[in-house]
């Protein structure tokens, strides 16, 4: 029994740790400059949202929020169409060089994307798009399509086949079938796909680095990459802009944290 | 013309249903990795129209250049460091945290939430946090310990350690989440046996726990080391491989050479090394995922 109430006790240490970094952070965000003078873990006296508002119209934060967010939200509608359609394709379709197409897929699963950045600044200069939304929505889509063809694969496969015959001799075509009869069923590997999409598009850095070079293009990664480099000493400001960054991200999580946690597990392999 | 049992639209739909993501996939990921190799063979600037056919000696300079190596052994020491917290921390935390039910939820989402966490706030925060004034110096001051207070992103010996912790406190949750799956499917009777021959909680982990998980520990490891190897963002963000390349990793000397140094053809050749480096690590881990489902 003592032994269980020191492991509860142990855990609780470690989680007060884990959470130690975050909540530092809120607390700096939300003190007033007076109060910087106190250790970081004391908690903010005289709560000020005078940084965050700071940070959101001068810093410019309003702007890559809302960059950030039409990049994730359209990244992971389109992941949805185009890694369903394929999957579907591959699983309820016969047709020449089927296992040549999954293994192109399996390919993509390979390639680290911090390996092919700099031909890949080309590609996209070439057709046009640096420093547009729509070449980083390519290069996003393109660097995790095949997790999600395969985690949609791995979904249609457990639909049973009677189910996609019957639409068949009813006379539906691959697409009503594919709108009407398999996605409304695969309700689970959306959800996953438009959340574990959402997040990696909100969170990655590099190649927004690379491709969005023009200021009004940026988003939130960038925003905080370049505060950071100019108002090395602005700590308020870092930790409003940080919690800005992470307040989305943990309101998605703590809502669909089951989800979240199935889908992080399966595309382990980003 | 829609008519579905007509052969022609048979033949065309796959083509239809594979084209948006194909076409995206081929122009933005298949076609830059060849290129990646081609261009690992020429002497391009990046910028000028011409370059020119060199061979190997882009890794043949790969191969004598100190820095590289330098940047080299940092990704494997970088790398090691967060296996032992990753994989066995991450382990042992499971482990505990499969023995308890009250309070269990709340600290499970205490580890894992860090893992949504963007690596560039990850990078402010730990930033912010190892400043010599920082909130850790001040704690080791508090609690008598102000010998150990060092600037720890500026300090050569302790850098890529430092960041290293960072980095796995972002990313500890996902193992400990598979591990506590792979738990999850261990046989309790083989508890009860080991209770039964009077096994201490140590010794059934060691004898009952661990070779139950191998196959999951294999997958973990696999895992977390593709993951190590392919980090750019929170080592940019924070030391961009100073100070005096003591933090300095492949991806990083890569995009200094490739974009910044428009020394192209040679980044590319870093570039191939880590492709090399995380496909090889990666196609082992689905070996053993793909054996795992079966």
């Amino acid at each position: 029994m003592l032994g269980r109430y020191l492991l509860i006790f142990v855990l609780g240490i470690i989680g007060i740790l884990m959470a130690a970094p975050l909540v530092l952070t809120l607390f700096t965000s939300l003190k007033p400059t007076t109060e910087l003078v106190n250790p970081a873990w004391y908690p903010p006296l005289d709560i000020t949202f005078e940084h965050y508002i700071r940070v959101w119209t001068e810093g410019g934060f309003s702007r890559y929020f809302l960059n950030t967010l039409l990049i994730s939200v359209v990244d992971a509608v389109i992941m949805i169409i185009v890694a369903s359609l394929s999957a579907y394709a591959l699983v309820f379709m016969k047709f020449p060089g089927k296992a040549l197409v999954q293994l192109v897929f399996l390919i993509g699963l390979m390639i680290p994307v911090t390996a092919i950045i700099l031909p890949l600044f080309q590609v996209v200069r070439s057709v046009g798009l640096v420093n547009t939304h729509l070449g980083v929505i390519f290069a996003d889509l393109a660097l995790a399509v095949s997790i999600f063809v395969f985690m949609f694969q791995s979904y249609f496969v457990g639909i049973p086949k009677a189910l996609h015959e019957a639409a068949r001799i009813d006379g539906a075509t691959e697409f009503q079938i594919y709108r009407r009869v398999v996605m409304p069923i695969a309700t689970p590997a959306v959800l996953t796909t438009a959340l574990l999409e959402f997040l990696w598009s909100w969170n990655d850095l590099l190649l927004r680095l690379l491709l969005l070079t023009e200021e009004p293009m940026r988003t939130l990664s960038v925003g905080l990459l370049n505060f950071q480099g100019v108002m090395t000493r602005d700590v308020t400001g870092l930790s409003s802009g940080t919690i800005i960054m992470a307040v989305p991200v943990i309101i998605l999580f703590l809502s669909f944290q089951r989800h979240f946690v199935r889908g992080m597990t399966q595309g382990a392999v980003k | 013309m829609f008519d579905p049992d007509n052969p022609w639209m048979k033949r065309l739909n796959p083509v239809l249903f594979l084209f948006p993501a194909m076409a995206i996939y081929l122009v933005f990921a298949i076609y830059p990795t060849i290129s990646v190799v081609e261009y690992s063979f020429t002497d391009w600037d990046g910028i000028q129209p011409e370059r020119n056919f060199v061979g190997f000696e882009n890794y043949q300079r790969l191969w004598g250049d100190r820095i590289f190596w330098q940047a080299f052994r940092n990704t494997m020491v970088w790398s090691g460091v967060i296996i032992v917290l990753n994989v066995g921390l991450g382990l042992v935390l499971a482990a505990m945290l499969a023995r308890v039910w009250k309070a269990r939820l709340l600290i499970q989402t205490l580890i894992v939430l860090p893992v949504v966490i963007s690596p560039m706030a990850v990078a402010t925060i730990w930033r912010w946090m190892y400043q010599p004034t920082g909130v850790i110096n001040q704690m080791l001051e508090q609690v008598g310990l102000g010998g150990l207070a060092t600037p720890w992103l500026g300090d050569p010996n302790v850098v890529l350690y430092a960041l290293a912790v960072a980095h796995s406190w972002s990313t500890i949750g996902l193992s400990v989440i598979i591990f506590l799956a792979g738990l999850q499917a261990v046989d309790e009777d083989l508890y009860e046996a080991a209770k039964i021959d009077g096994a201490n909680p140590l010794q059934s982990f060691r004898y009952v726990t661990l070779p139950a998980l191998r196959p999951v520990t294999a997958v973990v490891f696999i895992l977390t080391l593709t993951q190590s190897f392919k980090v750019f963002d929170i080592v940019w963000a924070t030391t961009q491989g100073g100070p005096i390349r003591f933090s300095e990793i492949l991806s990083t000397y890569m995009y200094k050479r490739g974009a910044l140094e428009n020394d192209y053809g040679y980044g590319a050749a870093i570039g191939v090394s880590l492709l090399v480096i995380v496909s090889l690590a990666t196609a082992i881990y689905m070996k053993i995922q793909t054996r795992e489902d079966s």
